[in-house]
């Protein structure tokens, strides 16, 4: 059964208020999601006032500036800070994004950030992803080939490579399937869009000599066919990919295969 | 071992799209249209009962309440054969850009609204 609410040791607390102590005009109020995991308490909204006057233009830079001069405990996954690695993907304002890559000057009003949806919480900002992980392992996302030797190139057409485009780019920050309600309510067994996206990305592999048997293994009622278009993930994705219209073409290859 | 920590939020906290919101909607009038088809079925089996049985529905359904139950349920099948159209088109594979998804939805919901007005003026005026 679909759980709406929270349950009851998620449900948010009202949390700490840093006021700003550098005495700047320009402030913004910075809402953050908290919770520690040797604290025995319900997570928490702090609330962080931030002077912009000395913060470069992205989200991830508030975090940081939070981070090194306001509150040191707070804790959340970076890396490259150049929207190429997923690890600051969260759910900014009420949107999935990668902080790295989201300027804060597109949001109206404060600023709140969650860690993405519908995850067990680590700490803080950071969602447990092996879930998500376990169920990318699961569609074997290599290139199966027996028939070449190893020591052969495998060629492919330029029109073959070019099917690969909007599907290979894909980092995997979990921002699409984060935002699927579908995911939310059946992420133990609906693949979500960012593995599907990942399942096509090999079934249309020209050099690929498993198509069939990935198509079969995909055409499941619960993995492949919760997707309800709620169209939630292509606007989601911080890497303008179209993770929806990839699970319609899976749901087109089954209709005219023959498998 | 069982993970007791907390689920962050999801429902609470995501904000509504038009994609989404036509996605839901489009469960809810499915619900509603299933439930009226059975009330239109009782309206016709009171046929077969005779004129006293059949006028106690008429009656209900041309007082205010009932009118207003008509008019919902005109509106909540223009959404469903709306929306419908639109995710027979998708399922063939296109419609899928954002902007388009966003046109599309606007599309079905205003247009919802229009072919309810429309359906209201043919019922009033013609029938």
């Amino acid at each position: 059964m679909v759980q709406l609410n929270l349950p009851e040791n998620s449900k948010i607390k009202k949390g700490k208020y840093h006021k700003d102590k550098t005495g700047s005009k320009n402030i913004r109020k910075v809402n953050v999601y908290r919770w520690n995991p040797s604290i025995k308490e319900n997570p928490s909204i702090d609330t962080y006032e931030v002077d912009m006057n000395n913060c470069p233009s992205k989200v991830l830079d508030i975090l940081n500036k939070i981070k090194n001069e306001i509150d040191p405990t707070l804790a959340y996954r970076r890396s490259c800070a150049h929207g190429v690695c997923g690890s600051c993907a969260m759910n900014i304002s009420g949107k999935n994004g990668l902080a790295c890559i989201t300027p804060h000057s597109e949001i109206d009003g404060d600023i709140d950030i969650y860690p993405l949806p519908h995850l067990k919480v680590k700490r803080d900002l950071i969602g447990d992803l092996d879930g998500f992980y376990k169920q990318y392992k699961s569609i074997e996302p290599w290139l199966k080939n027996t028939s070449k030797l190893e020591s052969s190139e495998i060629l492919q057409s330029k029109k073959d490579r070019a099917k690969l485009d909007g599907a290979y780019e894909c980092i995997m920050c979990a921002c699409c399937s984060t935002s699927c309600p579908s995911y939310w309510w059946n992420g133990d067994k609906y693949l979500g869009p960012a593995v599907l996206l990942q399942a096509y990305r090999w079934i249309i592999d020209s050099r690929d000599e498993e198509r069939k048997e990935r198509l079969k293994k995909v055409a499941d009622e619960l993995k492949l066919y919760r997707c309800h278009t709620i169209l939630n993930c292509t606007s989601a994705c911080p890497k303008g990919l179209n993770p929806a219209k990839a699970i319609a073409e899976i749901k087109k290859m089954l209709v005219t295969a023959n498998i | 071992m069982e993970n007791n920590n907390p689920l962050s939020p999801h429902l609470q906290i995501y904000r509504w799209h038009i994609s989404s919101l036509v996605s839901i909607s489009h469960r809810f009038t499915g619900i509603i249209n299933f439930l009226a088809i059975i009330l239109i079925c009782l309206w016709v089996c009171l046929l077969f009962l005779g004129e006293s049985y059949y006028n106690v529905l008429s009656f209900f359904l041309n007082s205010f309440f009932g009118k207003f139950i008509i008019l919902a349920l005109s509106w909540s099948f223009s959404f469903q054969i709306l929306s419908e159209i639109r995710q027979l088109i998708m399922d063939l594979g296109y419609g899928f850009e954002l902007n388009t998804t966003r046109v599309t939805g606007l599309i079905v919901i205003f247009g919802s609204i229009i072919l309810t007005i429309l359906l209201y003026l043919v019922g009033k005026n013609f029938i």
